[in-house]
């Protein structure tokens, strides 16, 4: 990398104690870095362990529970239907009086409580506020739950809920964020009613948050910039609307007690132990008499961390004395559940003439929607996953500020924050590059970050403070297979002249797991046949995490990993974790699964070591056997388990257990390729492939990499060209459904081409990094960087859409004229 | 108001009780047939697709009282897990299902297109399976699998070996909910 030479703005240096707090060298077991050759379950495309299940319609999700439960009620949800207000009266009487009703609760009825929690699934103490009620007298969105209904069926707890009456003191909404914050917008929230431990609140202005941090010095790069000749300021403005989860199974959740009674929930949740605490705090029950069991889940991407129908359905279960099933409806899922975060993102850079990145600056404002849930955290990732791809630049400052409005809540969703930062920083990059009249590819080699690199980039809101080091990084081999898969040097113009073909790309990285704020802990035990039980709290929500674990627990011990058995999460038998999200599934828990198989695998050699008469540091567990070197013999599994069993020496059961925690996370990466074609006239636009190439260090199994970029990329382009979520003037929702709302389906999706590029992450289970949400950030930014090499127009707010192109198209042309 | 329901489900004729005002899917899951999922109850998401009459039907929007003496194939009445069909065989080795969710109702359809088109291209595949939507994979590998069930399918129609009657379920050890089955 060059630099320029004038000392004062260029490359700071980082402290010896970053250096050595942050050794390249990590201590990694002797096992963890194996060859291709030598690997036996891991790197393998197994079959997924719930495949069969799910081809035959076996596999159980939540509502296939109810057979189960005959005296079963179902619930149904009464929401508000203004934005912002106060609930004057409830009549339930005609509801209350309906033949088949059980139970009407409201916000007054002794089984709700009546205390703040936070939805946000998140460890203990949570970082978002405690700003929500169960149900709620005072309402800040069209979808607040007022009342609920427990009935003989859907049908009529459905009608019974309409038949509710509720009177309202309206007050004025506010629906949007640069309005919001005008010290005359309506107030939304009181704060004496909050417990909120974020920084920057003014909730006067209805600010949930302000955070920021900088490393080096960007003012002084700007002032310097203005005064020099050889440097160029850029400044652009990025925007991003609501996004929703589109989870294929609606939030279900079936709440009963058990014969101890204890509350047990059955319910599509990623984050059981979260759920389990957040429930006994609302609802004054000891943990242990709470039981969160996950079945099979219709996928979460997000979704499924917010706890939001598990404590109504709990207070209709104890209404009605009978357990309740909770199934939200797919209207609700679009406007009364939780969304990706609308956000307006500025970016500034100085960049010399010769393409040296001297200094960023993201600013980022946040819809929040009505309620708080991870809109700091959510707010501080746009920042801090994005600009470590830029980590040597010297100076480097971001501040984002969450704002709330009477619209949909904002939670947690795939990519979390990631791609609003991606769409302005690699957007941005591009403009730059167009300024330089350099190629986007150069500009970025000439500043990306490497393997080596100590990146402060990541910690710029603690001003730099927090470092780490990055022990893998094949961001450069992503780049180069993505250009040669997308054709980057070949494209060839179309014969038409008003069609123009160019290609986009955007560089990505994310993170693998929470630093310093993940547990995840496994137990593993050896049947006597030679097969294995494997218990972790990893929750699978769908992308094949258990087949993950089997396949590093198989590993270990030498066994195919069809023979080891991985149970669902469920609090009552499963180790401790924290759950599913962050990306932190195959790197926490995968490490945890690890390290129990590698202890129940030194006492499996122990008893092989007697069966065979050899050391045990002599024998090796592999294909379903242990083999010993000197002498050529072996014993299978299933020998070694029932001797371990039922053996004449002494007998123990083979287990192991662990847990793990850490402080790194690592980030993968990842190069965005685009290939589009443009049509002058119209502005439509037609994209030919969407190639992603990753570095998630070492893939466990393929197919399951592919499939979360796929799916991710799926995601990612509809970011790019759907139009969320729209709304009348009070703010009531009218994107109801999935075609209102414009999810590709098979025939809209463009093709998409994986490349896993292999890196090897010492911190990681046999190298791992993780995979499910970075794939999510690059297609806004890539294919607006294609549009604007294909036409030199910049749609820089999505969805991009041909209408914007063709507007921008004959705006330049009359500029021409 | 309860009324009578005639089907030949899964090729065994049946007879149904059911509210007037219930779609195919509510009878299908209230009788334990919950191969068929419930994503929309509008016709959106095609996760309740099923067989009436050789057509693919979304059976959250077909009102039961419609079909009266119909014939339904669900899921249930493909293969099994040992004797997978041809196009559920596909869909496991091409890894063309992750939540899972949506694959009965896309396999039902890709079964029915792949018996009145047996040979399509890739476009085909898409347009066939545009009324069926995917969340998790991208529809990538499930084209795969579509493609690749084409070539296996060569006029073969395996019933499942149990006639496709839903799976008794085993109590859990718990308290009877029999969450730990699977």
């Amino acid at each position: 990398m060059s630099k320029p030479d004038d000392a004062g703005s260029s490359e700071r240096q980082h402290t010896a104690a970053a250096e050595s707090e942050h050794p390249m060298e990590w201590d990694e077991a002797p096992n963890n870095r194996k060859p291709a050759s030598d690997r036996q379950t891991i790197s393998e495309r197994e079959e997924k362990d719930d495949a069969r299940k799910i081809v035959t319609g076996e596999s159980k999700y939540t509502a296939d529970y109810a057979k189960h439960f005959p005296d079963l009620a179902a619930g149904s949800v009464l929401r508000s239907d203004i934005a912002h207000g106060r609930v004057t009266e409830i009549d339930a009487s005609a509801a209350e009086e309906m033949e088949g009703v059980y139970a009407v609760v409201t916000p007054d009825s002794e089984e709700v409580p009546d205390k703040p929690y936070t939805s946000s699934g998140q460890p203990y103490p949570e970082p978002s506020p405690w700003d929500l009620h169960v149900l709620r007298r005072e309402v800040n969105y069209v979808g607040d739950p007022i009342a609920a209904v427990a009935a003989v069926d859907g049908d009529t707890a459905d009608r019974a809920t309409r038949a509710i009456e509720v009177s309202y003191e309206e007050e004025e909404g506010v629906f949007d964020t640069a309005a919001a914050t005008n010290p005359d917008a309506p107030q939304i929230h009181d704060p004496d009613n909050i417990e909120n431990h974020q920084p920057g609140a003014d909730y006067e202005r209805n600010i949930e948050s302000h955070i920021e941090g900088e490393i080096g010095d960007v003012a002084g790069a700007f002032e310097a910039a203005a005064d020099s000749d050889d440097r160029i300021v850029t400044e652009t403005e990025w925007e991003l609307p609501y996004q929703s989860h589109c989870v294929p199974e609606p939030h279900t959740t079936i709440a009963h007690r058990d014969e101890d009674a204890r509350y047990h929930l059955i319910t599509s949740t990623q984050v059981p132990y979260h759920t389990r605490r957040q429930l006994s705090h609302l609802f004054d029950v000891p943990i242990r008499d709470i039981r969160v069991s996950k079945p099979r889940i219709g996928a979460g991407f997000g979704a499924k961390q917010s706890m939001l129908i598990e404590p109504i359905t709990i207070a209709l279960m104890e209404a009605a004395g009978r357990p309740v099933k909770l199934e939200t409806t797919r209207r609700e899922q679009f406007y009364a559940l939780r969304s990706r975060r609308p956000a307006r993102v500025r970016m500034r850079s100085v960049v010399t003439d010769e393409g040296d990145v001297e200094a960023l600056d993201l600013s980022a404002v946040t819809n929040s929607g009505a309620y708080g849930p991870h809109g700091m955290t959510v707010g501080s990732s746009v920042g801090s996953k994005p600009l470590p791809l830029y980590t040597h630049a010297p100076n480097i400052r971001f501040e984002a500020t969450a704002v709330h409005t009477n619209l949909p809540v904002a939670g947690a969703i795939r990519g979390y924050g990631a791609p609003q930062g991606h769409f302005a920083l690699e957007g941005h990059m591009d403009e730059v590059a167009h300024e330089l009249d350099m190629d986007p590819l150069e500009l970025r080699a000439r500043n990306r970050i490497e393997e080596g690199d100590i990146d402060d980039a990541s910690g710029v809101l603690s001003g730099g403070e927090h470092t780490r080091r990055i022990r893998s990084c094949g961001l450069g081999e992503c780049i180069d297979r993505g250009k040669e898969a997308i054709g980057w040097d070949e494209v060839e113009q179309p014969d038409e002249e008003h069609l123009h073909r160019a290609c986009g790309v955007a560089l990505t990285a994310q993170k693998s797991g929470v630093a310093g704020d993940e547990l995840g802990a496994a137990h593993i035990k050896m049947n006597e046949d030679g097969s294995f039980i494997l218990q972790t709290g990893a929750v699978d929500i769908g992308p094949g995490a258990d087949t993950a674990m089997a396949q590093i627990a198989g590993e270990v011990l030498g066994a195919p990993p069809e023979d080891v058995l991985v149970q669902p999460s469920d609090t009552d038998v499963s180790p401790f974790d924290y759950g599913a999200y962050a990306s932190s599934t195959t790197y926490v828990t995968g490490q945890a699964v690890k390290k129990a198989a590698e202890k129940a695998r030194t006492q499996l050699l122990e008893f092989a070591a007697k069966l065979l008469d050899e050391p045990p540091e002599t024998l090796e567990a592999r294909d379903g056997a242990v083999h010993a070197e000197r002498t050529g013999e072996s014993v299978t599994l299933e020998e070694v388990g029932y001797g371990s069993i039922y053996g004449d020496d002494e007998r123990a059961q083979v287990m192991g257990e662990a847990s793990h925690s850490t402080d790194e996370s690592p980030p993968p990466f990842g190069a965005q390729f685009v290939d589009v074609t443009v049509d002058d006239r119209t502005g439509e636009f037609e994209i030919h492939d969407l190639v992603y190439a990753v570095d998630c260090g070492v893939a466990i199994n393929p197919d399951l990499v592919e499939g979360q970029i796929e799916g991710a990329l799926h995601m990612s382009y509809e970011l790019a060209v759907s139009s969320g979520y729209s709304f009348d003037e009070d703010g009531t929702p009218e994107t109801l459904g999935f075609r209102d709302y414009g999810m590709p389906t098979a025939d809209d999706q463009p093709p998409i081409e994986s490349i896993i590029v292999e890196t090897h992450e010492p911190t990681g289970p046999f190298g791992a990094k993780s995979v499910a949400e970075i794939p999510v950030n690059g297609v806004p930014p890539a294919l607006s960087n294609a549009i604007r090499n294909a036409v030199d127009v910049r749609v820089s707010d999505l969805p991009i859409t041909a209408e914007k192109i063709e507007a921008k198209l004959d705006t330049a042309d009359e500029a021409a004229d | 108001m309860t009324v009578e329901i005639d089907l030949t489900l899964n090729g065994e004729e049946r007879t149904f009780e059911a509210e007037r005002s219930d779609s195919l899917l509510d009878v299908l899951r209230k009788n334990g047939y919950t191969g068929a999922k419930r994503g929309c109850d509008t016709g959106n998401c095609g996760f309740c697709t099923v067989t009436v009459d050789g057509e693919s039907t979304m059976s959250c929007i077909e009102p039961v009282a419609t079909i009266d003496g119909a014939t339904v194939e669900t899921i249930e009445s493909l293969g099994s897990q040992d004797d997978l069909h041809p196009v559920q065989s596909a869909f496991v080795d091409n890894a063309a299902l992750q939540c899972g969710f949506c694959i009965p109702g896309m396999i039902m359809r890709s079964r029915d297109f792949l018996e009145e088109n047996p040979d399509p291209d890739r476009e085909e595949i898409r347009a066939a399976l545009s009324d069926n939507l995917c969340r998790c994979t991208g529809y990538e590998k499930i084209l795969d699998a579509v493609e690749d069930a084409a070539e296996r399918m060569d006029g073969d129609t395996a019933v499942a070996a149990d006639g496709g009657q839903p799976v008794d379920d085993v109590s859990c050890s718990g308290c009877g909910c029999g969450v730990n089955d699977e």
